[in-house]
């Protein structure tokens, strides 16, 4: 019985207490995230944003979420209940289990696994699923044609986004994201970060996140103005916020994915006191908050993207930009053994 | 299995004219792509679908000279053994780059008429005669199958390349969704006996076949075996799996379908033959009753349906598989002299078909293209010169001598004889006789029936061509008939020989 | 005697598991992914529920009618649509597997050499010579 105990269950306890220390933080910063927005935009709105609710409104996210728990859940007729029902949940679960392997400082993983990169980017790619099925169960013309936008969208981006990250890869020679960080350590601080040596990359990789998670200027799966808000427009209370968690969880974790591959993870940004005080997830936590608030400023700030534009930004830009990048980077490493950064390790 | 290391994969001599067809084919694209006003009407689409046709043309001309150029003394591997170049494919490689160049002449009156020009069909051929070249090289069931999958999806969209066409459309989903099938039945058969032998490679196979001495082989390779054949069977549209040649045939652009008769059979009956004759040789004793078999059915098939069909098409599908039928006659003898007559047969039947698909090529009325038997009655009167060379190539089809045909035929009943196949053979001249009755019927259709409308005088100048090149060659086959069969008897003996 | 069982039966897998657990230590990296998996579910799964029973469910014809501006819908909303969605999904199809082609090679460049280098040149410019060609076609345009 000990036995028992001491290989499985207390193991087990453990993981579970990982994740719990994971999502607990998370669910809660994705709440602070919609008041985090609200706050900033109205702040460059030259508005007040959420003040009613505690104070400086602080409590609004919670009274949202309580709000939301207790309305009805409606399911329209003529959908496909299950469907109905499943789909917000695996936006929720998708944008949940893909930081099993973020790495938030050293040897602060989840799960260390050699193809985390391919994981994260599998997972991400994933999220189009609950998008699709959510679209096709509603049986609504506004969510299905939100649903197909916004599906052809997350696809092309994701093509970009792949390159790009196969472009740090061959700087790395590892698809493990801690190996990554790493590989941006050096003498020079934040100058290490393949941010410097990638920047184009770095760039359309950001863009890229954003048309990724539908967000501003993207935003056209769920343009208010002609599709209602798009592929969710029948969801009610608990299904809607499941999407709505989903959807801000993404974006914290295309942040992160963001830091990680090009702002250098949880290292400090010089290599000196008082910055090397500071712990690994606190930086791993400010260069994502930094990366959030690039994505509210850009909310606040561009107009929306026509559908055409859009895929043409996608296709006929980024697209050619990031094959290109990916044959020059690979010449780079491969014909002139040419590495951007210090602390590059060939496995 | 050794390692191969970088510079054995990169011998690429042997590979040339597959590597040059290959970057010819990327290059017409581009150069279909640039030359064409994207906003462009049906005659500027035309215009650049002629200019890459011709280029098309020369390019796989070029690559004719390529493969004679650079067919080896003997037997040559490559690409990690995965490519074999030999007599036996330079047999086969320069036939079916006549027959991809002569259909490719032969198409764009065609397409120009039925307003589907686009520099697409050229191009997509030369991709399917890569994949045929491909086919016929391969040593290896990965190469075969990569190569048989290039050849059928250009095959695909070549079938429905006439869109606004509903039975196009039709006839390419239907080649398409029974192909793929086939394929993955062929692939499941691949796997099956890699599970059971641990290679893919044919040289390696061989020898494992070989070490079974004649015992019973496990049930796994036999399987295997089957689904292979079945696989390759319904590529050649034996029977019976030949259910899509008459529909695909039908409906597909004539100029695709004349393609679809000559190229890809020829393809994969040399395909066909180099899987049996050099991995499954030790199989012998398994796979000949069944390649028995499937020719009986195909002869059988091929003459009984296509007697009461009124269209030509049709007609000339229901042939195809008849004509699979016999040259399959020579490989279930599983000899050389069978071998040798399965090469003459397939020789002489390219230009036999493509010789009667120019024909057909050329049946018109008011700019219209007819298909109907019927719509040949009076020909003789009208347009003498049309009508007679449709009747040689009905008449080599047939198998009458003293044309091209007979001796096609003769070779194999010959080569089925001496192996012992005496029913087959007989199975083989009956048939004949029957499919005789309905070649011949359009000779006299032709020449007794009273015409009611006259067709179009108007045969294209290379369609024309092709067909007195076609016309001539047929008929006076036996005058000098040597260096056909000089060349497929020292080709066989380099496919048995190894 | 059920306990005696159960310290066997558990001593018993033990020695397999844990033999298993070592020789797939690469299995047993993913095992806190699969816990996450199964809690996300859980919460998943318990958030809709749990919003289910304690809100008051009234549902009515016209609350349960898709949303249509106000109208009764008037067809089905699984109607045809515009077949660039298609080309969209193959052209993803094309590139994503590509990406997926590039990942092992990128990783294992410095290994492979300039062979392994040129060899996915080579597929890249085939790629792209076909890009090039959607392009021109307008496959890439959307009016």
């Amino acid at each position: 019985m000990v036995e028992f105990w001491d290989v499985y269950l207390w193991p087990t306890l453990w993981i579970v207490l990982q994740i719990v220390a994971i999502v607990a933080p998370l669910l809660l910063a994705v709440a602070y995230l919609t008041y985090f927005e609200r706050k900033v935009i109205g702040a460059m709105h030259l508005r007040l944003g959420p003040n009613v609710v505690g104070p400086f409104g602080l409590l609004q996210p919670i009274a949202d979420g309580m709000k939301l728990f207790f309305k009805e859940t409606v399911v329209p007729t003529g959908a496909n209940r299950a469907v109905f029902v499943i789909a917000p949940m695996i936006t929720f679960i998708l944008a949940l289990v893909a930081w099993a392997v973020i790495p938030f400082g050293p040897g602060l993983v989840l799960a260390d696994i050699n193809v985390g990169l391919l994981y994260l980017f599998g997972i991400s790619s994933l999220g189009v699923y609950g998008i699709i099925m959510a679209g096709w169960a509603s049986n609504s013309k506004y969510a299905f044609l939100g649903s197909l936008r916004s599906a052809a969208q997350m696809v092309s981006y994701e093509v970009s986004m792949g390159l790009i990250i196969v472009t740090v890869v061959l700087c790395v020679g590892s698809l493990n994201l801690s190996d990554i960080v790493r590989a941006q350590e050096g003498s020079l601080g934040m100058f290490n970060w393949f941010v410097f040596p990638l920047l184009p990359m770095a760039v359309i990789f950001f863009v890229s996140t954003l048309a990724e998670t539908n967000r501003h200027p993207f935003d056209l799966p769920e343009a208010e103005a002609e599709l209602v808000s798009g592929y969710n427009v029948e969801y009610s209370a608990m299904t809607f916020a499941l999407f709505f968690l989903g959807e801000y969880a993404n974006m914290i974790l295309m942040s992160a994915m963001t830091t990680i591959l090009f702002l250098g993870g949880w290292l400090p940004p010089f290599n000196f006191a008082p910055f090397t005080w500071v712990p690994g997830p606190v930086w791993f936590a400010l260069k994502i908050a930094a990366c959030l608030f690039v994505f509210v400023w850009v909310r606040a700030t561009f107009p929306r993207y026509r559908y055409d534009q859009l895929m043409r930004l996608g296709w006929k830009v980024f697209l050619p930009i990031s094959l290109v990048a990916v044959v020059v980077v690979a010449g780079a490493v491969a014909v002139f053994g040419w590495a951007p950064a210090e602390g590059v390790i060939h496995r | 299995m050794e390692t191969t290391s970088a510079g054995d994969i990169l011998i690429l001599g042997p590979v040339l004219p597959e590597i040059f067809l290959a970057l010819t084919g990327m290059a017409l694209l581009m150069v279909g792509v640039f030359t064409r006003d994207p906003e462009g009407d049906v005659a500027d689409q035309a215009m650049a679908a002629r200019l890459v046709n011709r280029l098309a043309v020369g390019a796989l001309l070029v690559a004719l000279v390529l493969v004679v150029a650079v067919s080896p003394e003997a037997r040559v591997t490559t690409l990690g053994d995965m490519f074999v170049l030999d007599g036996y494919a330079v047999f086969f490689k320069v036939l079916v780059l006549l027959a991809s160049m002569l259909s490719l002449l032969m198409s764009s009156q065609y397409l120009e008429l039925v307003r589907s020009a686009r520099f697409e069909y050229p191009t997509l051929v030369v991709f399917a005669t890569v994949g045929m070249l491909m086919m016929i090289s391969a040593n290896d069931f990965l190469a075969l199958y990569i190569g048989l999958e290039l050849q059928s999806l250009c095959l695909y969209v070549l079938a429905t390349f006439q869109r606004e066409d509903v039975r196009s459309s039709e006839a390419g989903l239907k080649y398409f969704i029974l192909s793929s099938l086939a394929s993955g039945i062929l692939l499941y058969g691949i796997s099956l006996i890699y599970g059971f032998t641990g290679t893919i490679n044919f040289d390696l196979l061989g020898q494992v076949f070989v070490g079974y001495g004649g015992e019973v082989p496990p049930l796994g390779v036999l399987t295997g075996l089957m689904f292979v054949l079945a696989g390759l069977a319904f590529k050649i549209s034996a029977v019976p799996f030949h259910m899509w040649t008459p529909d695909v045939y039908d409906g597909a652009p004539t100029p695709a379908t004349a393609f679809f008769s000559v190229g890809p059979k020829i393809a994969a009956v040399a395909l066909l033959m180099r899987v049996m004759m050099e991995p499954f040789v030790g199989l012998v004793d398994q796979w000949q009753q069944v390649i028995v078999l499937i020719s009986i059915a195909s002869m059988l098939v091929g003459a009984f349906a296509a007697i009461v069909q009124t269209n030509i098409k049709r007609l000339m599908a229901y042939s195809s598989i008849g004509h699979v039928g016999y040259a399959l006659m020579g490989l279930a003898a599983g000899s050389e002299a069978g071998v040798r007559g399965v090469m003459v047969y397939m020789a002489i039947y390219l230009f036999m078909n493509l010789g009667a698909f120019a024909c057909i090529l050329s049946m018109r009325r008011r700019d219209t293209m007819v298909v109907g038997i019927g719509d040949l009655a009076g020909l003789s009167k009208t347009q003498p010169a049309l009508a007679a060379a449709l009747a040689i190539f009905m008449f080599s089809l047939a198998g009458v001598p003293p044309v091209a045909g007979f001796f096609a035929k003769l070779y194999i009943f010959v080569a089925a004889v001496d192996a012992g196949l005496f029913v087959l053979a007989v199975i083989g001249v009956l048939s004949s006789v029957v499919a005789a009755y309905y070649y011949l019927r359009i000779v006299k259709i032709m020449y007794f029936d009273e015409a009611t409308q006259p067709l179009d005088r108007a045969v294209g100048r290379e369609v024309g061509w092709v067909m007195l090149g076609t016309g001539v060659l047929v008929l006076l086959f036996f005058l000098y008939p040597e260096p056909l069969l000089a060349n497929a008897a020292s080709a066989a003996t380099a496919l048995l020989g190894s | 005697m059920g306990g005696v069982r159960a310290a066997g039966l558990a001593s018993h897998r033990d020695n397999t598991m844990g033999a298993l657990l070592a020789e797939y230590q690469l299995l047993a990296e993913y095992l806190p992914i699969l816990i996450f998996l199964g809690i996300a579910i859980v919460v998943a799964g318990a958030a809709v529920a749990m919003s289910y029973v304690v809100a008051q469910q009234r549902p009515d014809v016209a609350k349960e009618s898709p949303y249509e501006c106000g109208f009764e819908p008037f067809e089905d909303s699984r109607s045809k649509f515009d077949v660039r969605f298609y080309l969209v999904a193959i052209l993803f199809i094309i590139f994503d597997l590509e990406v997926a082609f590039l990942f092992p090679w990128a990783v294992a460049l410095t290994d492979i050499g300039a062979f392994g280098f040129w060899s996915m040149m080579v597929f890249l410019a085939v790629l792209t010579v076909g890009f090039i060609y959607e392009w021109r076609k307008g496959a890439l345009e959307w009016e």
